[in-house]
């Protein structure tokens, strides 16, 4: 029981999609059934990234080397760690969840926050979308855009460390392997 | 899937095979820490989804196009921002709907906007991001990602 308390604190969510579910179901139960469907697509379109995604962050663990990440994305990289976490963010595609255990398993490694925030703010560009961005918005639109949009995880970077605090990345050097 | 996702599958495959000859020990633990960190989320992962199949259901792209429109005027980038951040789909989606916006005279802000609150604010993924990241993280980024896309949003329309 006490073990059912705490799978339901750490995952809440299911709870309350439940009960979402359920309302739903008792006032549109069509739209309560096309929900599902879309969610179970979802997932099924997802999974396979998802799987590999989560092979990836088990080999990155067990091969790379901390003196790497420390050296190249930790507290004195400066403005070149954010520049490769910016090139990273640009470069990996797919969900921010599934960007996420990757994220976590490079402050384990050392990296600093400002990192990680370059890296999930130029997340936003999609490379392979550019094509259709262009052909739909025109040229000037398009480079405009993720142009500003890769600028600003420079700016990100400073405030992001500036609400959270510079300390922040400290407590996931030890704490990747329970979770 | 996509053929991204075929890429994707296809690296880490490789990259699984090329462990597993140089080192069959260190790739099962490799595979064993990957797959403890899978099966803790995945209950998660499953609300998320389940989450993702509603806001699809319940935000339509009417709705959005109300919001966005000429009437909204200085106020559209704002909605746009906080309806691109709502919603959910593939960022594939959301190219042809900002053309059609521009075309009903939604403005360049709003719709730049919503192209860069749609991938950049993540509201579905937040709790999530609670999670993996802690609450103080999670909700920072939030809310400025939501300023951010308003700002580059507005540049853009000062700058096309």
């Amino acid at each position: 029981m006490k073990k059912f308390a705490a799978w339901s604190k750490k995952n809440w969510l299911v709870w309350a999609v439940v009960a979402a579910y359920v309302a739903m179901t008792v006032v549109r139960p069509v739209d309560a059934s096309r929900a599902a469907v879309l969610g179970v697509q979802t997932f099924v379109e997802l999974i396979a990234t998802l799987i590999s995604v989560f092979v990836f962050v088990g080999l990155f663990q067990v091969w790379v080397n901390d003196d790497f990440i420390l050296k190249h994305m930790g507290e004195t990289s400066g403005l070149k760690g954010l520049a490769l976490g910016a090139g990273i963010g640009t470069v990996i595609h797919g969900p921010l969840i599934g960007v996420f255990p990757l994220l976590k398993a490079l402050l384990a490694k050392g990296a600093k926050a400002g990192v990680v925030v370059a890296i999930v703010s130029t997340w936003a560009i999609k490379l392979p979308m550019l094509p259709l961005e262009i052909r739909l918005f025109g040229w000037k639109f398009a480079l405009l855009r993720n142009g500003l949009l890769f600028a600003s995880a420079f700016i990100m970077a400073p405030l992001m460390e500036l609400a959270i605090g510079k300390d922040w990345s400290a407590r996931f050097r030890t704490a990747t392997e329970e979770e | 899937m996509t053929s991204t996702d075929y890429i994707l599958v296809g690296v880490v495959g490789a990259l699984l095979a090329a462990s597993a000859v140089r080192d069959r020990g260190k790739t099962k633990k490799a595979l064993k820490i990957g797959a403890k960190q899978f099966w803790n989320v995945l209950p998660f992962f499953a609300g998320v989804f389940g989450l993702i199949g509603l806001l699809q259901v319940l935000l339509t792209p009417e709705l959005v196009r109300t919001w966005l429109g000429v009437g909204a005027g200085v106020l559209a980038p704002v909605y746009a921002a906080v309806l691109g951040g709502l919603a959910t789909g593939p960022p594939a989606a959301v190219f042809p709907l900002g053309q059609f916006l521009l075309s009903q005279h939604a403005s360049v802000a709003a719709v730049a906007t919503l192209l860069i609150a749609w991938v950049a604010v993540g509201t579905v993924t937040l709790p999530a991001e609670i999670r993996f990241f802690g609450a103080r993280f999670a909700l920072s980024r939030w809310a400025l990602a939501i300023v951010l896309s308003i700002v580059l949003g507005l540049a853009m329309g000062w700058l096309m």
